[in-house]
């Protein structure tokens, strides 16, 4: 059975693992997969496959739904079985075309969600994904803060203001 | 006649394989070739335009197509679309919610005191149309500083990811006829046939896709005066949307990618409301992959104009669905102009068949009309 743990305290959450993960380099993300893989029986639930998804939007204007495109996608799910015969389950979908590296996200989020042995090796690299997203972040503020217009020196009476 | 075989035609078109990648190298050893990082990164505006135009937000792929084509964008965007008809489609998505997008530009020419304020992001708006000649022979150096240096000098200042929508305040204040969420499924144009009368998702969808030029160019007669939209743009933005797909062992919302897109709303002239409640203002709204902002603004503008055509029958080109939806899209009407390259030899000997018996014909009733003069 999959069993579901209490995550240690300051660790992500599940939901934002498959984001950290992909801002990491994807050879030190498929090397941890490999580790993982190494120390645990890993059964494919659906294959590693990539293709695409429909984007559907709703515009703001009506309400109205609609597909402004295409977006690649890269899906696996896998069964994770440790020695002591814990079973846990994992799935990736990212907006890529790498099957294998959706494989190695599956992987390490079947592990960490069971906290089979080894996922403390997944926590570093949670982290330098964090550092990346977090450095990410930094670079587009900057791109909003340089740019912000302060409009309350362009007059001081509201007739100017209506120019 | 009949089509007739002929010997050189197969090493002939190999041989102009051969010339294109010749051109593509031919600076030879002075030369680099282009990476595609720096295609993605330095020729941004370019990729935006080819990932919207292709309908597939793969930024590092419509980078190739660009150098493949050497830069032409109509064969790249046309090079994106024939690789997407090659991959399987994996599943149904949830509706995105696009106020959640990370933006790093917004601007409204309706306020100036827009909820969250104004941020002109990375524009050329205000720049003047000089050109940086120091960057004819700019060094790798030179280069690499400049990002670095801008995020040294960048204010301090802890700015949220996302921001209210300003239609959300027209709305509050009773300006805007409040957001009805259609039940109505999207219009798969990928999948279907434009049949007409289509519905608004399709018109969406299909000028999303558009031709940047073409759009423009039809908007920009409903602009001139072949209509009557007269926009104000209540908020132009720029920013990352985050996709959210729910996680197939837990079915909890996670992201799983984030996509560059503009999105843009205008505010058209007023209406009397329909069920006898007060006048509000009518709107237009455009968005595409990419930042593309003319695309998002012409398609807002379009997409006002043919909610007219569509209730009350066009007065101009740029109401009518079938006339704009039919020839906006760069890879149709780009095939549609290269294919008269092709061979039309049958036809153009069965053109000059005619002209030369019609010619035959008006001489001898020449000849024979000066003759019954002459008698």
């Amino acid at each position: 059975m999959t069993l579901t743990y209490p995550m240690p305290e300051g660790m992500p959450v599940r939901a934002q693992w498959p984001r950290l993960l992909l801002a990491c380099p994807p050879e030190s993300v498929r090397a941890l997969a490999r580790r993982l893989c190494e120390q645990h029986a890993v059964q494919d639930i659906q294959l590693p496959q990539s293709g695409l998804a429909l984007l559907k939007l709703r515009d703001s204007a009506q309400g109205e739904a609609y597909y402004p495109g295409e977006v690649p996608l890269a899906v696996a799910r896998v069964r994770v079985t440790s020695a002591d015969g814990t079973l846990s389950e994992g799935a990736a979908q990212l907006l890529d075309d790498r099957a294998s590296l959706a494989r190695a996200i599956a992987v390490i989020d079947a592990v960490l969600a069971g906290q089979l042995p080894g996922h403390e090796a997944a926590l570093p690299v949670l982290a330098a994904g964090q550092a990346r997203l977090s450095e990410q972040k930094a670079q587009r503020q900057a791109l909003l803060a340089t740019t912000r217009v302060d409009f309350s020196l362009l007059g001081t009476t509201e007739e100017d203001d209506d120019e | 006649m009949g089509y007739v075989a002929i010997k050189g035609g197969g090493r002939a078109i190999e041989g102009s394989h051969a010339a294109v990648e010749a051109l593509r190298t031919a600076e030879g050893d002075a030369g680099a070739p282009l990476s595609l990082s720096a295609i993605e990164h330095q020729l941004r505006l370019l990729t935006s335009r080819v990932v919207s135009e292709g309908g597939l937000y793969h930024p590092r792929l419509a980078a190739l197509a660009i150098k493949q084509m050497q830069g032409d964008t109509l064969e790249a965007a046309f090079a994106l679309r024939a690789y997407r008809s090659t991959k399987p489609r994996l599943l149904e998505m949830p509706v995105q919610d696009t106020s959640k997008m990370r933006l790093i530009r917004r601007i409204s020419s309706a306020f100036k005191d827009i909820p969250g304020g104004q941020m002109l992001g990375p524009t050329y708006d205000y720049a003047l149309r000089l050109m940086r000649l120091d960057l004819a022979d700019e060094s790798p150096e030179a280069f690499r500083s400049v990002a670095s240096r801008f995020m040294q000098q960048r204010p301090g200042a802890d700015l949220p990811d996302t921001f209210p929508k300003v239609l959300d305040a027209l709305r509050a204040d009773g300006l805007l006829p409040p957001l009805a969420t259609r039940a109505q499924d999207a219009f798969d144009i990928t999948r279907e046939p434009l049949v007409f009368p289509v519905p608004r998702s399709a018109a969406l969808a299909t000028m999303a896709r558009a031709e940047t030029g073409s759009l423009l160019a039809i908007a920009y007669s409903n602009m001139r005066g072949y209509g009557d939209v007269h926009p104000t743009i209540a908020e132009l933005r720029v920013g990352y949307l985050p996709v959210m797909l729910p996680h197939p062992v837990t079915g909890e919302l996670i992201e799983a990618g984030e996509v560059l897109m503009t999105e843009c709303e205008v505010v058209a002239m007023y209406e009397s409301d329909d069920n006898d409640g007060p006048p509000v203002f009518t709107l237009g709204y455009g968005a595409c992959f990419g930042h593309n902002e003319v695309k998002a603004i012409a398609m807002a503008i379009l997409d006002r104009a043919l909610q007219k055509g569509m209730r009350d029958g066009p007065s101009n080109p740029s109401e009518d669905p079938e006339f704009v939806l039919l020839h906006v899209d760069g890879v149709d009407s780009m095939g549609f102009a290269s294919h008269y390259k092709m061979p039309h030899y049958v036809t153009f000997q069965s053109d000059m068949d005619r002209l030369r018996t019609t010619q035959s014909k008006a001489t001898q009733s020449t000849v024979t009309a000066t003759q019954g003069v002459k008698a």
